[in-house]
């Protein structure tokens, strides 16, 4: 880390203004600075110019003068901005179609629009009275003849327009508009050198959720500070919306050090409106001209790699890389036929028993989740649940697990319960949720009480109340709740006593663990002992050889699962695993 | 005015790179401009730093307070900054104190004590660890009002 302090050096740059709330007066402050500076003419008539001059850059109306020729003559700071145009001032004797060209907040054809009304207003006759008005999307111009010369336009900034609506309220940072009209420009330098840097806040939404918006949006002023303070004046920053920034760099090099450095500073605690607050930063670079040329290639492409740092964890940055060109069809193509299966019913369930210890009687069979793809075959849950997450299709396919797993074990010879995994996602509609499990014990005829439903951990990150009623809800109607995958994630002891469950599944890993190293040992007996104090069942999944059986057996755990009893098996095995003798495990009797 | 009253608590690691006597003149400017500007907003405190770490406690209005921990965050001269502590206080620590300091820039200087303070504080224990960095300031504060550096 640098050991000079953040540099934010005076902003005498005429770039980059677009973005930055007060800089309009010191610009002027510039322009006058300048102007006094360079050498001064004496002459009567120059001496009015340049006075002239000086009262038009410090205007705040957008000014542009041209000759007869409708070559340049004076394009103030205001029309500058308004226009999109990027860099050193452009220079006096520009032709106006060179000037349009450059001014990234116009469309080609508002380019030559605003063309072509220039000539038609120079060939009227001189000193034509009333200004033109024209209407370019939310920018308005006003077309003047001037009498014995040629043509100035006006771009006023009025409330709704120019300035303002350039303007995030929230932060004072630039918003979208004023974005796109900055990289259009920045693109449409000769070199079209550019780093674009999106920045999405991590964890916000809960900041929100659990201080409140006023909080949040003080928040959202102090993160926008820390980041106008890292950044150069030739620099543009922006606030998407939201909780998202962008910033764009005059150069391409260099990026990554900045948006180390921005992670790092982003991710710092803050003390807001008398709450810590923890957040952090995930940042997708693209680079132009490497990565893309045009504007919308160049966001899409920063927007994958900010994706790709948030997949690899957050709080990291990430640059854009061909390959996530790549990844990112590949998913599109996945979620067409994810889409399709839905659709189509190309799912299947296979079931997996869970066995008493040490009795080895079957106490049930968790149900879980086949796809068969015709082109794709066999695809792995770990590879199409995230997604169905990611885009909603997880609820309409958890509901058809459950209506399709009671259906089934309806059917079983013996009254074994039926589990069933249920995502976080479907928790956000607890509603909705409770409805899916009433038809699927309605429409199927079995009780309540013989279903289980496994949730993971990450559904205790939601709002809790809401959790705790859903949960409470779904006991009422005699249903069961496993924790799944106990360890993996966040979860603490403490929440094994807020929670309602029956049921921990300790994750897999701990019992391979068991044979290698204490650790896993360890985690099976403390949570075997702690469930058999609070009165929770503790299961052991992935259970594969003799001596994991043992050591279950003989840590006090209460059920397993796992290849040495069965591997999952189509729903027509099922009868005859439940008419098999008990699998219980030699040694495990013995001991 | 006294419910406004509010107290954070954070540690974090230097990040200044250099021979000892680079660390002193630089935490000596910190102590520095924080007396300077902690009178000017009514904010009082103690730092301490060992172990390369610091560890700080601020109190003062709830808005100078914030304003002036965000500063603190902007700091390139420290990093990892964990806040122990955060809320409403009836009275404050260190009344007398712009910024007490306690501690030596060397370092072979290693204080046991805060050592162990350290170690609990950036790993998990948090509740605990806010009040056992308050201590120990309180503690070094009263023991070393005579030699606090500058
Ligand atoms: C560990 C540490 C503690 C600091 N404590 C304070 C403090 O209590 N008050 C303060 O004003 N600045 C403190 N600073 C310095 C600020 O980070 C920042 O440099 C300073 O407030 C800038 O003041 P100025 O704007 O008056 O120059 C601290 C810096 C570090 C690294």
């Amino acid at each position: 880390m640098p050991l000079a302090s953040p540099h934010a050096p005076p902003r005498t740059g005429e770039t980059a203004a677009i973005t930055r709330a007060g800089a309009q007066s010191k610009h002027k402050a510039a322009a006058n600075h300048k102007a006094k500076r360079s050498p001064a003419p004496v002459t009567g008539g120059a001496r009015e110019e340049s006075a002239l001059r000086d009262a038009i850059r410090g205007l705040e109306e957008g000014m542009v003068v041209l000759d007869p020729d409708l070559r340049l003559v004076l394009c103030n700071q205001s029309a500058r901005r308004q226009l999109g145009w990027a860099g050193a001032p452009p220079r006096r004797g520009l032709a106006l179609a060179r000037l349009l060209a450059r001014a990234g907040a116009l469309e080609a054809a508002e380019r030559a629009m605003i063309e072509t009304r220039c000539r038609a207003l120079l060939a009227t006759a001189a000193g034509a009275p009333q200004p033109e008005k024209l209407t370019l999307g939310d920018l308005s111009l006003r077309l003047h003849r001037l009498a014995g010369f040629g043509v100035a336009i006006f771009l006023p900034t009025g409330a709704s327009e120019g300035e303002a609506a350039l303007r995030d309220p929230l932060t004072g940072l630039g918003n979208r508009r004023a974005f796109q009209a900055a990289l259009t420009a920045a693109l449409a330098r000769p070199d079209g050198e550019v780093a674009l840097i999106l920045l999405d806040l991590d964890r916000f939404k809960h900041v929100n959720d659990s201080f409140g918006h006023p909080v949040g949006d003080a928040l959202l002023r102090l993160v926008a500070e820390r980041l106008r303070t890292s950044l150069r004046a030739a620099d543009t920053l922006v606030r998407l919306g939201g909780d998202e920034f962008a910033i764009l760099l005059p150069r391409a090099d260099g990026a990554e050090a900045l948006a180390e450095r921005l992670v790092d500073l982003v991710s710092r605690p803050y003390l807001v409106e008398g709450h810590l607050a923890n957040i952090g930063a995930s940042i997708g670079i693209a680079r132009a001209p490497m990565d893309a040329r045009e504007a919308g290639l160049l966001l899409r492409r920063a927007d994958l790699a900010l994706y790709a740092a948030k997949a690899a964890g957050r709080q990291q940055f990430a640059l854009f890389q061909p390959e996530m060109d790549a990844r990112a069809q590949a998913r599109q193509a996945l979620e067409t036929d994810l889409r399709r299966a839905v659709a189509l019913g190309q799912f299947q369930l296979h079931y997996q028993p869970l066995v008493a210890v040490p009795a080895g009687n079957i106490i049930g069979f968790e149900a879980l989740l086949r796809w068969q793809n015709p082109a794709r075959g066999m695809v792995s849950p770990a590879e199409f649940i995230p997604l169905a997450e990611e885009i909603g299709l997880i609820v309409p396919i958890g509901e058809w697990v459950l209506r399709q797993a009671c259906r089934t074990a309806a059917s079983w010879s013996e009254a074994v319960l039926v589990a069933v995994n249920v995502s976080a996602v479907q928790f956000t509609d607890g509603a909705r949720l409770l409805r899916a499990v009433d038809e699927a014990l309605a429409s199927s005829g079995l009780p309540g009480a013989r279903l289980e439903l496994e949730i993971t951990e990450s559904v205790l990150l939601r709002d809790a109340a809401e959790t705790l009623a859903i949960l409470h809800a779904l006991h009422a109607r005699g249903v069961r709740i496993a924790m799944d995958d106990f360890g993996t994630g966040y979860s603490s002891l403490s929440q094994l006593r807020s929670f309602p469950f029956d049921k921990i599944k300790i994750d897999r890993s701990f019992i391979h663990e068991v044979e290698a190293q204490t650790d896993g040992q360890a985690v099976v007996r403390a949570v075997a002992a702690l469930g058999t104090s609070l009165g929770i069942t503790v299961t052991v999944e992935g259970v594969e050889t003799e001596a994991q059986a043992a050591f279950v057996a003989a840590s006090g755990g209460h059920e397993m699962q796992g290849y040495l009893i069965s591997r999952p098996v189509p729903a027509d095995a099922v009868p005859a695993l439940l008419a098999r003798p008990h699998t219980t495990p030699k040694r495990q009797t013995t001991g | 005015m006294k419910q406004d009253l509010y107290r954070a608590v954070y540690c974090s690691r230097i990040s200044i790179h250099g021979p000892p006597r680079r660390i002193a003149d630089e935490l000596r400017t910190i102590l520095k401009v924080s007396r300077r500007n902690n009178a000017r907003d009514d904010l009082s405190g103690a730092l301490l730093f060992a172990n390369q770490c610091f560890a700080q406690a601020l109190e003062g209005p709830r808005a100078a307070l914030e304003r002036c921990f965000e500063r603190i965050q902007n700091d390139p001269r420290h990093a990892d900054v964990t806040v122990l502590e955060f809320g409403p206080t009836a009275t404050r620590e260190f009344p007398k104190w712009s910024m007490a300091f306690a501690g030596d820039p060397s370092p072979e200087a290693n204080d046991p004590l805060a050592f162990v303070v350290f170690e609990g504080a950036f790993a998990r224990a948090r509740e605990q660890a806010g009040s056992a960095v308050l201590g120990l300031l309180h503690g070094l504060v009263r023991r070393e009002e005579a030699w606090a550096l500058a």
